[in-house]
């Protein structure tokens, strides 16, 4: 593990839940780390694959999705949707032998707090043990 | 459903089928392969005069463009086209028409078991002719023949999926001899009413296939793994598409790629210099124009499912990057994630239009 | 060039003429005179360059100031970055002198604002043909090498190089000279006020007179303006008629990669790849019924020769065109006689900067007398729109 590393996080969260779940986890002065960059979207389902391809590639250290729970989607499919691209993207990660950890998809409700306390601690750690993103110094992309 | 006997060579008795369908006035144009005698090369044509047939060669291991593309331009005429087409060309098509792009109410569709195709650099120096005789052997003997298109020898859907009529051309045939024309819809025994030749109750079997099948599946195996051969992560990419132009000849050829303009071409991706200034304050250097991974990349989510592995990108990139290659091997795995093959079913929905609501259970 | 008063700066290098480029970017940089500057580089595969905008000196050692091949026009490089505004970055581009030219008609039409940039040009001894590149870039490197050390191209070269006679310095802001010079001597020749201002900044003399090299590029510039000549020769010869034109584009698949290469197109959507172009597969029909058949992808021609109708007067014969095109037409060939031919209709010259606007920017009362000749009532008042 590097040292004085500190990762960057795109985080694409939907306005309904998760997005609301990190305001929560905010006014109830739960700790999670700055490496977090949250971005709202209106449904996890607006974040195209290149979204996600394209801050990898700019240098995120990691790109998370945060949505609602199966079946919870503000606009009923949204993140079924959001799913099937997602697992799209990992698939290309994973068959061009990249590293597929950079990309996580969450579902955190409204209420969920310390989930998203949790999720974002967990993930920063897991992409402190993965080291910085390769993409970050490479002029070539 | 019935079969006809083949008497004489593949191409030549799905020609006859052809002039037999204009002349009946049962299909208004076909669409096929042809010689052009001038210049010892071939194009696809669209073929209303039964005379014009002459020149006609609709089995030929030639693909100048992919034909399901150009399809999707005439299928919705409301005339009655009969179209020879490639396995992967009418895999594309079925692709296309899942995306409004084309129609199958007017369409004859007759396809074959194909051998592959030679790269077009073989095409433009008129090399084909030599080529045939060795090829058609290697064919017969279900090996692969060598200096086809990569994808072509990896693939393993040679055997036709949704034709009216399919052709045997390899396998239990030497090219010619022997060869079966098997009517597998209503459409195709209605079409061919009143084409002459024997008739018989036989069965496509796709056993008589399995020696080509295994040839192909190992090559493929191959294939994928040179693919990484310079190990694989973001070294290993750059490797692969670090040297493309960005000529985007990959995507305007593509079958399945039919956005007028496509979205790494739309102003979404044009920048502002503080979007370069930020950049170059972050690494020192940045390519221009930028976006080469980016691109492909995005493609490859965006369309990789569908991919039919049909090789025209590989064959117009001017720095011989292995598109195809890269495309067929991540698409597999793409469309495997929801057990989608592309071309199988005209009914079955693109995987990104459609979801369920148990499933990818690891994800999330 | 003519201008017997301009005077060049000997650069204080004793390595190739690419090396001497070296040195002067990295003394510029480092005079903080420029704050960045755009290179080709090899690409990690090593068998092509890719271009390179740098602001880290350290990376001037990796570039290849004077490169073999010309994968990507740098007209486009200088358009994905200049499109949208000059910005504040000064930045010194260094390009062949087509390159260059191509940007300056793209700064003709809105798309590249050169405002804050540099550009240099070096004489030109022409490029490798990418294919071959790509196939063998050690043996390419050696041709190369030959190409610069004779200041023209050889076989290896694409064809269009054989007929350039713009293949030095053409309104850049600093060009640097080495034909007709000792193997020693590289020139540093300033173009425009922006380049005489970088030159004295970094205090160069401009003590050397220019003779020697203007006399090796004049010899050269006649050779190739012969070759020029009977080389269109071939071509219209070869084009002679409809048939001429069909068979040299025979074997064309439609992929319009010459189009996507070309720096000049630079319309987002190209009118062909348009809806409006697109055929009514009725029509499509009815065009097949009228011959018996017909060849698809349609309208193969009225791509070339609509193409040629659109850019051939902005056309600087770069030959990206021929090296992107998967079935080898020298689609490059054709359009450089074909421009040779709309830009002498205007007395126009692709490329240059002399304030003068695109020709169909602009109309004069009376002009083109040979085609008014076709036209009745040619005497008629035209109005004007002036």
């Amino acid at each position: 593990m590097k040292k004085e590393f500190t990762p960057r996080i795109t985080s694409f969260l939907c306005k309904w839940c998760t997005y609301t779940g990190a305001d929560l986890a905010g006014t109830a002065r739960l700790q999670y780390p700055t490496s977090i960059i949250p971005i709202q979207v209106m449904c996890s389902s607006r974040v195209d694959p290149v979204f996600l391809i394209k801050a990898f590639l700019s240098g995120s250290d990691g790109v998370l999705i945060g949505g609602c729970h199966p079946g919870d989607c503000h606009y009923e499919t949204g993140n079924y949707h959001a799913r099937r691209r997602f697992a799209i993207v990992k698939s290309v990660f994973e068959s061009l032998g990249l590293e597929s950890q950079r990309l996580k998809l969450s579902w955190i409700s409204a209420s969920e707090g310390p989930k998203f306390a949790r999720v974002a601690n967990e993930y920063t750690e897991e992409i402190m043990e993965l080291g910085e993103n390769p993409t970050r110094k490479n002029i070539f992309l | 459903m019935s079969s006809i006997v083949i008497d004489t060579s593949a191409s030549r008795k799905v020609k006859e089928l052809l002039r037999f369908l204009l002349d009946s006035g049962k299909i208004d144009a076909a669409v096929t392969m042809r010689k052009i005698p001038e210049n010892n090369s071939y194009d696809l044509t669209l073929i209303t005069d039964a005379p014009d047939l002459d020149e006609a060669v609709p089995v030929i291991p030639v693909m100048t463009v992919n034909a399901g593309q150009v399809l999707s331009s005439i299928s919705t005429s409301g005339k009655k086209i009969a179209a020879v087409l490639k396995p992967c060309e009418l895999r594309a098509f079925v692709e296309l028409v899942k995306r409004e792009q084309g129609s199958f109410e007017n369409l004859l569709t007759i396809s074959y078991t194909c051998g592959g195709v030679f790269p077009l650099e073989l095409v433009k120096e008129g090399q084909i002719e030599e080529l045939l005789p060795k090829y058609d052997k290697t064919i017969s003997k279900g090996e692969v023949p060598i200096n086809t298109r990569d994808t072509c020898r990896a693939c393993e859907h040679f055997i036709p999926m949704n034709a009216d009529i399919t052709v045997s051309v390899s396998g239990e045939c030497e090219s010619g001899k022997g060869c079966v024309m098997y009517l597998n819809t209503e459409k195709a025994e209605e079409f061919t009413e009143g084409f002459g030749g024997e008739r018989s109750e036989q069965k496509f079997d796709p056993s008589l296939f399995q020696k080509t099948l295994d040839a192909r599946l190992a090559e493929k195996g191959k294939l994928f793994a040179s693919i990484t051969k310079d190990g694989p992560g973001l070294d290993g990419l750059l490797d692969l598409f670090g040297k493309c132009v960005g000529c985007h000849g990959c995507n305007s050829v593509c079958p399945i790629c039919y956005c007028l303009l496509c979205d790494f071409e739309s102003a979404n991706f044009d920048y502002n210099l503080p979007y370069f200034e930020e950049y170059l304050s972050r690494r020192g250097a940045l390519r221009l124009p930028p976006d080469t991974i980016f691109f492909h990349m995005g493609r490859l989510t965006h369309m990789s499912f569908s991919c039919v592995g049909c090789g025209m990108c590989s064959d117009v990139c001017p720095v011989g990057i292995p598109v195809a290659a890269v495309f067929k091997k991540t698409g597999e795995k793409t469309a495997a994630l929801f057990d989608y093959v592309p071309g199988r079913d005209v009914e079955e929905s693109i995987p990104v239009m459609v979801y369920k609501e148990e499933e990818l259970s690891d994800i999330g | 060039m003519t201008d017997s008063e301009l005077k060049g700066a000997v650069l204080p290098a004793l390595k190739k003429p690419g090396g001497a480029v070296r040195d002067f970017l990295r003394l510029a940089m480092e005079k903080e005179l420029a704050d960045a500057v755009i290179l080709p580089m090899k690409v990690p595969s090593g068998d092509s360059f890719a271009w390179i905008l740098m602001n880290d000196i350290s990376l001037l050692d990796d570039a290849v100031p004077i490169a073999a091949t010309m994968p990507v026009q740098g007209a486009k490089a200088l358009r994905s970055l200049t499109r949208k505004g000059p910005g504040n970055l000064k930045i010194i581009a260094v390009m062949r002198p087509c390159e260059i030219r191509a940007a300056m008609e793209l700064s003709k039409l809105g798309q590249v604002h050169p405002e804050n940039l540099i550009l240099a040009t070096y004489d030109c001894p022409g490029a490798v043909q990418l294919q071959k590149y790509v196939d063998d870039p050690a043996g390419s490197e050696e041709y190369f090498a030959g190409m610069l050390q004779k200041g023209k191209p050889d076989d290896s070269a694409k064809p269009v190089c054989h007929t350039c006679e713009n293949f030095s310095m053409f309104d850049s802001d600093i060009h640097f000279g080495y034909l007709g010079l000792s193997e020693k001597e590289v020139l540093v020749i300033p173009g425009s006020e922006k380049g005489s201002a970088l030159l004295e900044g970094l205090g160069l003399d401009l003590t050397k007179d220019l003779q020697a090299w203007e006399k090796g590029i004049d010899q050269l510039k006649a050779d190739k303006l012969n070759s020029r000549k009977s080389t269109f020769e071939e071509t219209k010869a070869q084009l002679n008629g409809f048939n001429g034109l069909l068979s040299v584009f025979a074997n064309c698949i439609g992929c319009h990669n010459c189009q996507s290469a070309c720096p000049i197109c630079y319309c987002r959507l190209c009118y062909f790849d348009s809806e409006t172009a697109e055929q009514d597969p009725d029509a499509l029909i009815t065009a097949a019924e009228k011959r018996g058949g017909i060849s698809l992808p349609v309208d193969r021609i009225m791509f070339h020769t609509g193409r040629m109708a659109h850019m051939s007067l902005s056309c600087v014969s770069c030959g990206q065109c021929s090296d992107a095109c998967p079935v080898s037409i020298p689609v490059a060939d054709v359009f450089s006689y074909v421009a040779d031919q709309t830009q002498r209709t205007f007395e126009y010259t692709a490329g240059r900067n002399d304030g003068d606007p695109l020709p169909l920017r602009q109309f004069r009362k009376a002009e083109l007398p040979g085609v008014h000749e076709l036209v009745k009532d040619a005497d008629a008042e035209v109005p004007s729109h002036e």
